[in-house]
Formats: structure tokens, C-alpha cells, sequence
């Protein structure tokens, strides 16, 4: 056994299986399903896809679905700069509970979050009460179903988001070199815009990408808050799929989505390393020339030289009296966007407690009939253990998967590591809708569809990516001298394994076992198109809730669900926290 | 074009925390002054405040007769090297040293003419086109202080700038920071831990300890004559022997020391009947084979506890009672006395002295 192990082939061959055929097998061959089948396999008839491009509704759809990308990609990116930049300045403590406000909307249910705008942007939502208690207008105006819903919602799921990903590339600047632009003789808008600013840029584009590409594969808030002029590229697969029963123009539809997002990742490249995106910890201090971006950036910035100079002085002179150490203005704005961020939360929970049986905000009285009648629901327990159990057996198959993966492409040599490192990433690359449909096809082939296991695997899918991510950083932070320590000292390579590698890789562990579980618990496309006749899971539940009535238990039910996920994360952060004290202390003895 | 710092009074506070106390100092144009002390003693926040990035609680600065508190960092026109260098990562080093003149908004050719005369001074003429991860620690060191330099600043401060630099560039930046300071005929605040680095380059050195200047002097002075124990133990090696003042004879004192052996010391303000301690350094220990009757003054007897071997001289500890003195002896064909020897140790008076 032991002796086996020592070959470095065998053993890259038993960690990398599991990843690779969870890959190629539910992956890559389902997607070839899809593509052959968009042109009728040999027969080769491409009409699907001229239909696609025929039709003026299609091409007005897939105009729609770029513009919503775009709009909700750059006002998350402008929302949420200023606060990833208050991130990069504070001290652990505040740090923590800054990010706990933002780590529970991001994960809360994307569901519960656009219910939460449908309550607040409804016709006796609280801005329409509020407006007409002002007496600004005397009738409701239509807010839901609008455009500005769709923007609006998908803002508030993705700001999040952009503030984890510009802070982690942001958080690697040296402040230092912002002080040493000032005192070198540059003014505070001088040296933000020509120094702070563009050593950004590569973490602000790669969150623009990951935004950008999730949006234009959004399916959920489109579908809640928009009318149907809204419709997004996703729903019309949908729809194709499963009302329209139309396979191969659904087909044509998903490979052109997926072709924009491809085309979107590959001029991305052109600028930045493609693994940034997902996992910015990966990317070591490179000693190569700088790409084509800081090539281009040099050029734009020699043209627009002579207005970036009166932009400055302008800048300056407005913002020179508000210049002030403390930083005051930032923190009323960070705090503003947390509001903005947690109040629908917030609305829901108030909202569980409502005595009236409409959704009406503010509620006219108190009451714990919904918190009852929730806990007489037997249909709502049923989807809630089985979404428990799946997210469990998701969340424990795909970190094992995912963990023997990243000790794959992190520790061992071969050629081609950072493409393999991409596909392992490709999950999170497809939108999701394309994923579930070709599923849906694959499965159905193989008779798995509607099974258990069909849907662990469907979940396993989208939560191994994640794994992957969190376990990669951790390994590479790994002190590389502690496994030969332990050989040295008498351990075999599976002791060493269970009593020096996973203890330490414990907070990673746990961390990436959450983010699996959240991603199963949180998912319901996939679960859509695979569940079958089992019980619906707690979001299919919600969804088909939702499109049937829309009452406060939903908000009790959301109530509960947003308490527990607190719970966990705030647990988790503490074992974290906890762990690292110690490891810290144990260096500093 | 250099020109005087005064720091009048200045205190500085974290909430409770009282970090620089009463710091008064003034340096004059051209002066090169090193803020020497163990970490955390306040000497990067007083130069931290010199800059510009934290504020005063209360006292003023002045550069030339201008009071500058209230100036802002980009206001003050002072240049400086960070210690980690903070070069500009995504700039090439010209546009990295030309960033002081392009903020200021200097005429294109004007900017590559200085850039060029920096660059020529820090003799890194031929990196223009690099960028900063493409050089080595030594390399970016000096880019980092062209670029400090480049606008003719009225003063330098420079944080710990040799602190990463391996042993053997740090001899060498050192020469090369006071070539170019004596070239340039800047005003230099200079801090460091490092009490070589203060003792090789500097004009005068302000030691700092606990937020107080305890002793401004240059290197001779501050090395032969420390005023207390502090700066007595944190520059150089010393050795430090409780005593007491006997008599005043001829602003000498007479002295017992370590309670047993008669001595001369020199004197730092103390009278007949004062505790105190006697400082003298080891290389003005001489050290021989036990004589039969101690001399005079200034001797004690005692055995040799550890005899370590260091090239140009050697190290001895010697047992003196309850006392270990440290010897240095030059290596110039001198007896040699191996552990267990019993040994007398003497020194003069005029290069001892006593401090509180």
C-alpha cells in the first residue's frame, strides 16, 4: 500500500479521479449532449440557431439580457469600491463585523433576497406606503415588474459579491505607496487616481467579469421582478425547456449564451490572469511584463492626460475642505450601503411577525400565527429536512472531491496546471440554467433523473468549484517543511495526513464544507429541472410558493432560513477566528 | 537648497497612550540627524508627524521659518524612503522617479532632464525602462531615494531604509547615502534601530527612548560620553558597575566601586555620599596575569570566566566578586589568557564615568 503510494503517478491518479470524472462525466459530456444536439447531431441542421438570430423578440431578449448585465455589473462595481477600500483599512476587530453585515446577504438565498424587494417594491410595499403618506402621490406607482426592479434586485445580490472580490485584490496594496504619493507632492485625488486607483483596476475588472457573466445568466430575479418586456436570455431557455417542450431551439439558445460568456472570459484573458476572478490568493506577484490592459491603460492615460489634470484640480477643489483623517464621510457611506443591503433582511423578518394575512409593510399589528401556522406545515418541515439532507451529503461529497482536487493541482507537477485549474473552475463559468438543462438531458439518458443521487450530483457539480478555491489558497499557504517534519519524525504518508495536514487545514476545511452546503441549501434551478417526484426542496418550495401567492410565511420561512445560515457563519467564523489566535500565539511564544 | 527643522514641544497622544513626550529638537540646514531607539520608543511617529501622515497633540514644527502642522503631506514638500521602498508597482522606474515633478506638473522636458540627473546619482542610469519587481532590493533602494530627491525636496526623511537589505549592501548603501547627501546638501532625518547605522552616517544623533529625547550629540560624544544609562547600554557595549561617590577632588570622584576596590571616576553632576553607577567601556579595560598587589585605583582582580575568540580581538568575561566585566582586547600578539585564568582588570580615569 504504502509502497504504491510512493509512485507519484498512482497517487495523481487516485486524487485527481474523483474531480475528473465528476467533470468529463457531468460536465463536458452533458454540454457535447447540448451542442450535438442544437444542430440535430449528424444531421447537421442548423435552422435552431438561425431562428435564434431570426427572431426580433430572441435578439431584442439577448440585447435586454447584455444591457441588464452591463448596468448591474458597473453600479455594483461603483457601489461597492469605496467600501471595499474602508475594508483595506480596518483593524481586525471592526473587520469582522463590517464583513459578517455583508456575508449574510451574500448568503441568503438569492430567493428570499428578490421576495424581500417584492414585499418592499410591491403596490403596498413600503416605498409606495411611504410615498403616499407623504403625499407625494396619491396613487401606488407600478415599481415591481419594472426594469429598475430587475436592476435593483440584482444590484443588491451582486454588490456583495464585488466588494469581496475588489477587497481581496485591494487588500494586497500597500498603503504605503498611497502615503508615499502624498508626500512626494501628489493631492489626495492625484494620488488615488494615479497611483491607488490603477493598481486596482485588475481587481475591480475581474469582479466586473465574475458579475457580468453571472448576470447575464441570472435567471431568479429577472423572472420575480421584472414584466415581460424583462425577460432575460435564461428565462427564455427556461421556458423553451420546459413549457414550450421546444429542445433543440432551447438547445441553440443555451450555446449562444454560453458562446458570450466564453467570448467575455477570453477577452478577459487578454487583461488578466483568468483564475484571478475566482480566486484572487492564487496569483503570485508575477514578474512578467505587464499585459495588454496596463499597455492599453498607459496609452488611454497619455490621451486623456490633459482632462485627467483638470479633473484633478477640480477634484481638488471641491473635495479639499472634506478631506479629513478620520475618514468620516466613507463610513456613512459603507454604512449606508449595509443598510441597503441587510433592510430587505430586515423587512422579512419584521414582516413573520405580521398580524394581517396580506403582505402589507408596515404591519398593522403583531402576531406569531405565521410562526404557528409554520410550525404546522408539514409540507415546509418535509422540504426543509430533505434540503438539510442534500445539502449535507452535496456538501460532504463535493468537499472531499474538491479537497482531493486542489491537493492535485496544487501539489503535483505537470504541464498545462493553470488550464486544468480553469475547468476545475469551469462550474462556476457556465451559467447556471445551461448546466441544469444539459443535466436534465444527460440524466434523463441515463435513468438517474429524479433520483436522489441524480440531484447530490447536479449540486456536487456547482459546489465543487467553490471547494477547490478555498482548499487551493489554504494549501498554498501550507509551510511546506511540516510533512517532511513529520517523515522525519516517524510518520507514515497517512499519518501525517490525518495528524499534521487536515488538523491544520481544519478552518479550511470547515469553510469550504459551508460554502458547499450554502451553495445546495441556496440552489434552485438545477433542483428544478432534477427533482422529479421527490420532495421539493426548500427553494423549489419557495419558488413554486411564490409564483402561487405570496403571503408573510414566506417571510417566516425566509426568517428562519436567514437565522440558521447567521448562525453558521457566524459560528464558522469564530472556530476560525479561534484557530488562528492560537496559531498566531503559538508563533509568538 | 537645504533647510533647518525645528520640532518645538511636541506631544503626541493615542487616546491615553502618551507616545512622544516634550520633543524638542533643531536641526540645522544640511545637518544629517538620525532618531536612534529600540522599537516602539516613538521615533517613526515623530517622523511620521515631520511627514505629515499623523498630527501633532500639541507643539509645532517648523522647515525654515514655515510652520507646517497644518500643512498637508503633499503641501510640505519634503521627500522621503519608505522602508519597504513603496515604489509604485505598475509605474517603470522613470516614471516611478518622475512622479514628483508629474504630480507637480513640470514642464516634459524639465521632468526627464532631473529624472535623468536622479537616476545618473543614484547610479541606476540604465533601469529607466524597468519596472520595480524586476529589480533587485539593492536596486530599488536607490530608485526610492532618486525618487525622494528628484524635486530638490528641502529636507529627506528616511524610515529604516537599509533595514531589508542583506549585511553587505547595507556597508555599501550606507556610503552611497552620505555621497549623495554631501553632494546635494540636503537636510537628512534618518531613523534607524540600528545603532551602526547612526554611529557611521550621522551628523548628530537624537536617541529616543520611551517618546523622550534623551541625548542629542554627535557619534564621538554620544559613544564617550553618554548622559545616562540608557544611552550608555543602548550605544555600544558598556559595562556598568555600582558605586559610590566618596569625595570631590578636583571635579574627579573618588570612588568605591562594587563595594570593595578605590577608584577615580569622572562625575556627571553627583557630590560626596551619592549611589551611582560607574560606566566605562571594554575596549578601555586592560587586562594581565594576577599581580600581587592591585594597583591604586581603578583595579580588581578577578578570574576569567569565558575567553571568546573573534578575529581582530578578543572577548572576555571576567568574574570580579558578584560583578562580570567585559574586556575587548586588540589580537596584537598580547598574552592570550584561557578560562580559569586569574586575571586583574584596570582602566584609567579619565575613561570612566559616573551616571545616575
Amino acid at each position: 500500500m504504502n509502497n504504491l503510494l510512493e509512485n507519484p503517478w498512482i497517487r495523481g491518479a487516485i486524487v485527481s479521479a474523483p474531480l475528473l470524472i465528476l467533470l468529463v462525466g457531468f460536465l463536458a459530456v452533458p454540454l457535447s449532449y447540448i451542442v450535438w444536439g442544437s444542430f440535430e447531431g449528424s444531421k447537421f441542421n442548423f435552422s435552431h440557431y438561425a431562428r435564434v438570430f431570426a427572431s426580433e423578440t430572441n435578439l431584442n431578449i439577448l440585447r435586454y439580457t447584455l444591457r441588464t448585465g452591463l448596468i448591474v455589473t458597473l453600479v455594483s462595481l461603483a457601489a461597492g469600491y469605496p467600501v471595499a477600500y474602508l475594508l483595506t483599512k480596518l483593524k481586525s476587530r471592526a473587520l469582522s463585523v463590517v464583513s459578517v453585515f455583508l456575508l449574510i446577504p451574500l448568503f441568503t438565498a438569492f430567493l428570499i433576497r428578490t421576495y424581500a424587494w417584492m414585499v418592499i417594491l410591491g403596490r403596498e410595499g413600503i416605498i409606495n406606503n411611504a410615498l403616499i403618506w407623504l403625499g407625494i402621490t396619491k396613487e401606488p406607482l407600478t415599481l415591481l415588474n419594472t426594469t429598475f426592479a430587475v436592476v435593483l434586485g440584482m444590484s443588491h445580490v451582486f454588490i456583495p459579491t464585488a466588494i469581496f472580490t475588489m477587497y481581496s485584490a485591494m487588500v494586497r496594496i500597500d498603503h504605503d505607496v498611497a502615503r508615499a504619493a502624498q508626500i512626494l507632492g501628489a493631492k489626495p485625488v492625484q494620488a488615488f487616481l494615479r497611483v491607488y486607483f490603477p493598481l486596482t483596476l485588475p481587481g475591480v475588472f475581474s469582479a466586473g467579469i465574475l458579475i457580468f457573466i453571472s448576470a447575464i445568466g441570472f435567471y431568479i430575479t429577472p423572472a420575480l421582478l421584472g414584466g415581460p418586456s424583462d425577460t432575460m436570455i435564461s428565462q427564455l431557455i427556461v421556458a423553451q425547456m420546459t413549457t414550450l417542450l421546444n429542445f433543440e431551439h432551447g438547445y441553440a439558445s443555451s450555446i449562444v449564451l454560453l458562446l458570450v460568456t466564453i467570448a467575455v472570459l477570453f477577452i478577459a484573458s487578454l487583461f488578466i490572469p483568468l483564475e484571478m476572478i475566482w480566486s484572487s490568493s492564487t496569483v503570485a506577484a508575477s514578474d512578467e511584463k505587464p499585459r495588454l490592459a496596463a499597455r492599453l491603460f498607459k496609452k488611454v492615460k497619455r490621451a486623456v492626460d490633459p482632462v485627467l489634470s483638470v479633473t484633478e484640480t477640480t477634484v481638488h477643489a471641491a473635495t479639499r475642505p472634506l478631506l479629513t483623517r478620520s475618514a468620516a464621510w466613507l463610513w456613512a457611506y459603507t454604512i449606508v450601503v449595509l443598510v441597503f443591503l441587510t433592510a430587505p433582511l430586515i423587512v422579512v423578518v419584521i414582516l413573520s411577525f405580521s398580524s394581517s394575512p396580506f403582505v402589507v409593510f408596515p404591519p398593522p399589528g403583531l402576531s406569531l400565527q405565521w410562526w404557528e401556522k409554520l410550525a404546522n406545515a408539514t409540507d415546509w418541515h418535509r422540504s426543509f429536512f430533505f434540503s438539510v439532507q442534500l445539502g449535507i451529503a452535496a456538501a460532504c461529497v463535493a468537499t472531499i472531491i474538491g479537497t482531493m482536487g486542489a491537493f492535485w493541482l496544487v501539489r503535483t507537477r505537470f504541464p498545462f496546471k493553470k488550464m486544468l485549474f480553469l475547468f476545475a473552475l469551469s462550474p462556476l463559468m457556465v451559467p447556471v440554467v445551461i448546466i441544469a438543462t444539459s443535466l436534465y438531458v444527460f440524466e434523463a439518458r441515463l435513468h438517474i433523473l429524479g433520483t436522489f443521487g441524480g440531484l447530490v450530483m447536479g449540486h456536487v457539480l456547482l459546489a465543487v468549484p467553490y471547494v477547490i478555491v478555498v482548499m487551493a489558497a489554504a494549501l498554498r499557504n501550507f509551510d511546506p517543511s511540516l510533512e517532511p517534519a513529520a517523515a522525519v519524525h516517524g510518520a507514515r504518508p497517512l499519518q501525517t495526513l490525518r495528524l499534521v495536514t487536515l488538523p491544520i487545514l481544519k478552518p479550511a476545511l470547515l469553510t469550504a464544507g459551508l460554502l458547499a452546503f450554502l451553495t445546495s441549501f441556496d440552489e434552485l434551478l438545477v433542483g428544478l429541472f432534477l427533482l422529479g417526484r421527490q420532495t421539493p426542496t426548500l427553494p423549489v418550495k419557495f419558488w413554486g410558493d411564490i409564483a402561487y401567492q405570496i403571503d408573510p410565511l414566506l417571510s417566516t420561512a425566509s426568517t428562519l432560513i436567514v437565522v440558521l445560515v447567521t448562525a453558521s457563519i457566524i459560528t464558522v467564523q469564530f472556530i476560525r477566528d479561534r484557530h488562528n489566535t492560537r496559531i498566531s500565539q503559538r508563533i509568538a511564544e | 537648497m537645504s533647510t533647518s527643522l525645528e520640532m518645538k514641544n511636541i506631544q503626541k497622544f493615542y487616546g491615553p497612550l502618551h507616545v512622544v513626550k516634550d520633543f524638542d529638537l533643531h536641526i540645522q540646514p544640511g545637518e544629517f540627524v538620525t532618531f536612534l531607539g529600540p522599537s516602539g520608543s516613538g521615533k517613526t511617529t515623530a517622523l511620521k508627524m515631520i511627514a505629515g501622515f499623523e498630527t501633532p497633540t500639541s507643539g509645532d514644527i517648523f522647515l525654515g521659518k514655515q510652520s507646517i502642522v497644518d500643512l498637508p503631506a503633499y503641501e510640505r514638500g519634503i521627500g522621503m524612503v519608505f522602508q519597504n521602498y513603496a515604489l509604485f508597482p505598475h509605474m517603470t522606474v522613470a516614471e516611478n522617479v518622475a512622479f514628483p515633478l508629474t504630480v507637480r506638473k513640470a514642464p516634459r522636458q524639465e521632468t526627464r532632464e532631473k529624472v535623468d540627473r536622479a537616476l545618473q546619482l543614484v547610479k541606476m542610469e540604465q533601469y529607466g525602462g524597468r519596472y520595480p519587481n524586476q529589480l533587485s532590493g539593492g536596486q530599488q533602494q536607490r530608485i526610492a531615494l532618486a525618487r525622494a530627491i528628484v524635486f530638490n525636496p528641502s529636507i529627506l526623511l528616511m524610515d529604516e531604509p537599509l533595514g531589508a537589505l542583506d549585511r553587505h549592501l547595507r556597508e555599501h548603501m550606507k556610503i552611497e547615502i552620505m555621497r549623495i547627501q554631501k553632494e546635494l546638501n540636503v537636510t537628512v532625518v534618518f531613523v534607524t534601530h540600528d545603532q551602526d547605522e547612526a554611529l557611521t552616517m550621522s551628523d548628530r544623533i537624537a536617541v529616543i527612548n520611551e517618546g523622550r529625547v534623551v541625548q542629542v550629540d554627535d557619534s564621538k560624544s554620544l559613544y564617550g560620553k553618554p548622559k545616562n544609562r540608557f544611552v550608555a547600554s543602548f550605544v555600544g557595549e558598556s559595562n556598568m558597575l555600582p558605586c559610590q561617590v566618596e569625595r570631590v577632588e578636583n571635579g574627579a570622584g573618588n570612588v568605591t566601586v562594587a563595594g570593595i576596590a578605590p577608584g577615580v571616576a569622572q562625575l556627571t553632576g553627583q557630590s560626596g555620599g551619592d549611589r551611582g553607577w560607574l560606566f566605562v567601556r571594554p575596549e578601555h579595560i586592560d587586562i594581565g596575569l594576577r599581580r600581587p598587589s592591585p594597583g591604586p585605583v581603578n583595579a580588581l582582580d578577578g578570574v576569567v570566566e569565558n575567553a571568546l575568540f573573534l578575529g581582530e580581538m578578543t572577548r572576555y568575561l571576567v568574574r570580579c566578586g558578584d560583578e562580570t566585566i567585559t574586556v575587548k582586547q586588540q589580537n596584537r600578539g598580547l598574552g592570550h589568557f584561557p578560562g580559569g585564568t586569574q586575571v586583574t582588570v584596570s582602566w584609567k580615569p579619565q575613561d570612566c564615568t559616573i551616571l545616575n
